[in-house]
């Protein structure tokens, strides 16, 4: 059966490029020069204090024996325990990792669908103005900083149009009083919507450019003008023909850039101070909590093969020509 | 030719360029006529230019408060005063320096390796190319940024190190590009090979593969450089960026932490990133602009809104 | 004249260009009866596929068109666009060269003969089907087939496919723009032999483009042969075999091995003029090997030499007894 020959490699393969990451994750955090670790967490810590901690953290035995603590550790779901609040690293991370969700979520669905409007926009009317406004403005978008987009957008839009600017639930709800759900709602929304958009802003220039690229190519194959001389008019070849086909490349290429799209939400966070795992990983960088932040790592890290898993299932399934 | 919209990734018509002789010529004559490239290398020219004049340049010392922190533009200070006092104007000439110098350097380092492995690969193949090319693909399966991070954050924060991560994180994607380059080259070197008997390999790759990849090579270099600036401006923003050096990245950063939002002090937060976006849009064009000319794709559209066109003409004089 | 299906009327075509205007159909010229099989040869760059292009008014935004298109005695390219449009695929249909692209790779076969039907109101769902099944049968395809994808066929079965899909509405004239072109021989012939023999026993009229003259002469009763975007010469393939009277038709069979030759290239010395530049005199004189005075000024009007037999070449306009001094025409 075709799909069972193609999961199997393809799951293989991501099983290993898990394992990759897990052993990365390990060999950057304590194959350092040195006792850069430790360094790392106080520059003025007495002799005993880093001996102490070096013991602690299990950094005085054999790398070896280090690493298969470490793999067993990591089979029991432990990732470590903070270096600041001395509570386990899941426990710092869960919380974050399910502010992040919602926001990327929203930032991910306004990112494609502007961009794909965009790009088929731009494709349909190709050489028109219509086109190199629409081409110009998302290279632009996808030149800026992503969070200088962030700064300038609270600079400009939230200040002014009084949107929070900071942390996910307003500080006062609550106070004089059980708020109902729809408030508690209401309030998250308020928190998550601009940081979203923000991001997806900065996301969609990349999708546009691609959809457009790619819906020309599909413009100019034969088939469409097969379709054409069937008597097919132009709008229902777009959407039979064109889209279909010319959105195959988008759909890996989002899983693809699933790692651009958390970079994004990383600077975004920090811009909005919107408590997600980007920020916590930021205060990790910070506080020098290194713990956390090799937790954070190997969460992110794996969360970006998961995706490019996914990209090749959904290309695998969209496309019939591909086989194993 | 017209100035087209600016070439997304994939590239738009351009006149073709046949010959492998005419590659080197057809750069030249792109970028004479090539509006788009002009602008572009023109834009890029002007900010190394201020960059390589920046002592010259600058009104004042990047390090000398000169007024109130976050002073307002005025005749003297153009773009107004940071959250030290010191002139932004000045502090954006030398950013220059800095984020310029960080994208050409780590752009230059990522082609170098790219290149030399994507020659191997290519050149080589078999066994050589396997292993490479699966080295080549656990580089690009790690995450990029959380990959940045994680070495800055451990391996400290000077110039020369925020260098070395940008090249080693994007070099892969320039050694795929020069691998298939060189693997269609190589028939034609093999060829020329069995006539030259007694050339090491050696030879015939800085002979006959290098001219052929260096186009495509270059090409892929400018627009590393656009992706270098990114890169750098968010490993600044994250604070791990060299505390001694001032780039637009930083500068980018200065603005939050040092509160310049709520002094609504627009002129420490907008210009950085314009530069920083005026500089990439710029090597986008470049870049893009030399790769179309090496890879035309002439694909007529079949559909479009406009029609066909109904006109009159004489008939012929006489006829059956 | 009046029985003709199809007539095409000093048809001329220009695409727009960046580098400036292209004349790519100069003012050609053929009739085209019920249950007729024409073949259109040329070099590659000629007109032939863009005349047949205009035909269904396939032309892309860049070409403007004069001149006529009649099926069945109307205009169709009147209106351009709103008076071509609904001729397409009922009245005329097209085969596309099956290597390209022709049918869209994530869509099933099936479904792609259908979509014709179900847009022109031939058939429907289950019907549509049925009918499916039956055309497929009708070219050699076994009717389960068309579950199938694009790329599971192969090159000649997927050409069968394009043939049954252009027969989906029961058109009355199918134009072929080289449908065996990139099929090796083998295939070559049996996709040639189930065209004419579907085209006789449906009664279809047929244009078969290709630059393939052995092809033409074992298919088509006649034959236009253009170069430059004009009509050199039209007659019955037999004549042009036998009679030609334009040296380029001579030379170009002359050119080719022999009538089952896999031979395709057609090597002529020099190459066609290009179309941006007007032309004077002749097109085709810079290549001729019988060129005389007129020729590269005057250009050559097309005249009747036989019955239904036209030329564009002064040697056809030069009285019999100089014609004896210039060599003798024809004769392989």
């Amino acid at each position: 059966m075709r799909g069972a020959d193609y999961l199997i490699k393809r799951t293989g393969a991501a099983l290993l490029t898990v394992f990759v990451a897990i052993t990365l994750n390990f060999v950057l955090f304590r194959a350092v020069p040195g006792s850069a670790i430790t360094a790392l967490r106080c520059q003025h810590c007495t002799k005993q204090f880093k001996a102490a901690l070096e013991k602690e953290l299990g950094l005085d035995k054999p790398m070896l024996q280090q690493y298969t603590i470490y793999l067993g550790n990591l089979a029991q779901g432990d990732l470590g325990t903070s270096l600041v609040d001395r509570r386990p690293v899941w426990q710092n991370l869960k919380g974050p990792i399910l502010n992040t969700l919602p926001m990327l979520a929203v930032a991910t669905i306004v990112s494609i669908v502007i961009g794909v409007a965009a790009g088929v926009m731009s494709a349909w009317r190709r050489g028109t103005k219509v086109d190199r406004i629409n081409t110009w403005t998302a290279l632009s978008f996808y030149a800026m900083p992503t969070q200088w987009i962030g700064l300038m957008i609270v600079f400009y839009v939230a200040l002014r149009f009084g949107f929070p600017v900071a942390g996910i639930r307003d500080p006062t709800l609550g106070i004089l009083g059980e708020p109902s759900t729809w408030t508690v709602i209401n309030d998250r929304i308020r928190h998550l919507i601009l940081p979203a958009l923000t991001l997806g802003i900065g996301l969609y220039g990349e999708y546009a450019l691609i959809v457009r690229s790619s819906m020309l190519e599909t413009l100019g194959e034969d088939y469409v003008l097969t379709a054409r001389a069937k008597g097919l008019k132009n709008l229902r070849i777009v959407y039979r023909h064109g889209l279909r086909n010319a959105m195959l490349p988008l759909v890996t290429l989002i899983a693809l850039s699933f790692g651009y799209i958390l970079a994004g939400a990383i600077v975004i966070e920090e811009v909005f101070s919107y408590p997600g795992i980007g920020l916590a990983t930021i205060d990790a960088i910070d506080r020098r909590d290194y713990p956390v932040l090799q937790g954070a790592f190997l969460l992110l890290t794996l969360t970006v093969i998961f995706f490019n898993f996914v990209a090749d299932l959904l290309y695998f399934k969209l496309d019939p020509r591909v086989t194993a | 030719m017209t100035m087209e919209a600016v070439p997304p990734p994939g590239g738009t018509v351009a006149a073709p360029v046949h010959s492998n002789q005419s590659r080197r010529g057809a750069l030249r004559r792109l970028l004479a006529g090539d509006r788009q490239a002009l602008v572009g290398t023109v834009v890029l020219a002007l900010f190394v230019a201020v960059a390589v004049a920046a002592p010259v340049l600058s009104p004042y010392s990047p390090t000398a408060k000169v007024g109130d922190v976050y002073g307002r533009p005025s005749p003297a200070h153009w773009l107004g005063l940071d959250d030290g006092g010191i002139d932004m104007l000045t502090l954006l000439i030398w950013g220059a320096r800095v984020s310029l110098l960080v994208g050409f350097a780590a752009s230059l380092m990522a082609m170098l390796i790219g290149g030399t492995v994507g020659i191997l690969s290519g050149y080589m193949g078999g066994k050589t190319d396997t292993v490479l090319m699966r080295v080549t693909d656990y580089f690009l399966v790690i995450p990029d940024v959380p990959l940045m991070i994680v070495v800055a954050a451990i391996w400290g924060q000077s110039l020369f190190n925020i260098v070395v991560i940008i090249a080693v994180i994007y070099w892969t994607s320039t050694a795929r590009l020069i691998r298939s380059q060189v693997k269609s080259v190589r028939e034609q070197v093999y060829v020329k090979r069995a006539r030259s008997l007694g050339a090491s390999n050696a030879r015939l790759i800085i002979k006959h593969v290098l001219p052929q990849v260096t186009p495509l090579l270059v090409a892929n270099t400018v627009l590393t450089v656009a992706t270098a600036i990114f890169a750098e401006t968010y490993i600044a923003f994250l604070g791990l960026g060299d505390p001694s050096q001032v780039s637009w990245g930083k500068l980018i950063q200065n603005s939050l932490t040092g509160g310049a939002i709520f002094s609504d002090a627009w002129w420490a937060i907008v210009p950085p990133g314009i530069c920083v976006t005026l500089v990439i849009l710029a090597c986008t064009m470049v870049g893009q602009s030399m790769e179309d000319a090496m890879n035309p794709r002439l694909k007529v559209g079949h559909l479009s809104v406009h029609r066909f066109r109904l006109r009159s003409f004489p008939r012929e004089p006489g006829g059956v | 004249m009046s029985e003709a299906i199809l007539q095409v009327e000093d048809l001329h075509i220009w695409f727009d260009l960046d580098e400036g205007e292209l004349h790519a159909v100069q003012g050609v010229s053929f009739e085209l009866e019920p249950g007729e099989r024409m073949g259109l040869v040329g070099e590659s760059g000629c007109g032939k596929t863009t005349t047949i292009l205009a035909v269904m008014g396939l032309l892309p935004a860049n070409a403007s068109v004069a001149g006529r298109v009649l099926f069945n005695g109307e205009d169709i390219l009147e209106e351009g666009e709103n008076t071509v449009a609904p001729h397409r695929w009922k009245d005329i249909a097209m085969v596309f060269q099956g290597a390209m692209n022709a049918f869209n790779p994530v869509k099933r076969i099936g479904d792609q003969i259908a979509e014709p039907m179900e847009l022109h109101g031939t058939a429907r769902g289950r019907q549509a089907k049925g009918r499916v099944g039956d055309l497929l049968e009708l070219v050699g395809i076994p009717g389960s087939r068309a579950d199938r994808y694009p790329h599971e066929f192969s090159g000649g079965m997927r050409q069968r496919a394009a043939i049954a899909m252009a027969l989906a509405c029961g058109p009355k004239i199918l134009l072929a723009d080289e449908p065996t072109t990139a099929l090796d021989v083998m295939v070559q012939a049996q996709i040639l032999e189930l065209l004419v023999g579907l085209t006789e026993e449906l009664g279809l009229a047929l244009v078969f483009v290709t630059h393939d003259l052995p092809v033409v002469a074992q298919t088509c009763g006649r034959a236009a042969v253009m170069y430059a975007g004009r009509i050199a010469e039209e007659g019955a393939t037999a004549d042009l075999y036998h009679d030609a009277r334009h040296p380029y038709t001579r030379l170009l069979f002359a050119a080719t091995p022999d009538l089952h030759g896999k031979e395709k290239i057609i090597s002529i010395p020099g190459s066609p003029p290009r179309l941006d530049r007007v032309i004077t005199g002749c097109p085709f004189q810079p290549r001729c090997d019988r060129a005389f005075a007129p020729c590269p000024t005057v250009t050559p009007r097309t005249v009747s030499v036989a019955e239904r037999h036209v030329a564009a070449c002064h040697l056809n306009e030069v009285p019999a007894e100089r014609l004896g001094e210039a060599g003798a025409t024809g004769a392989r």
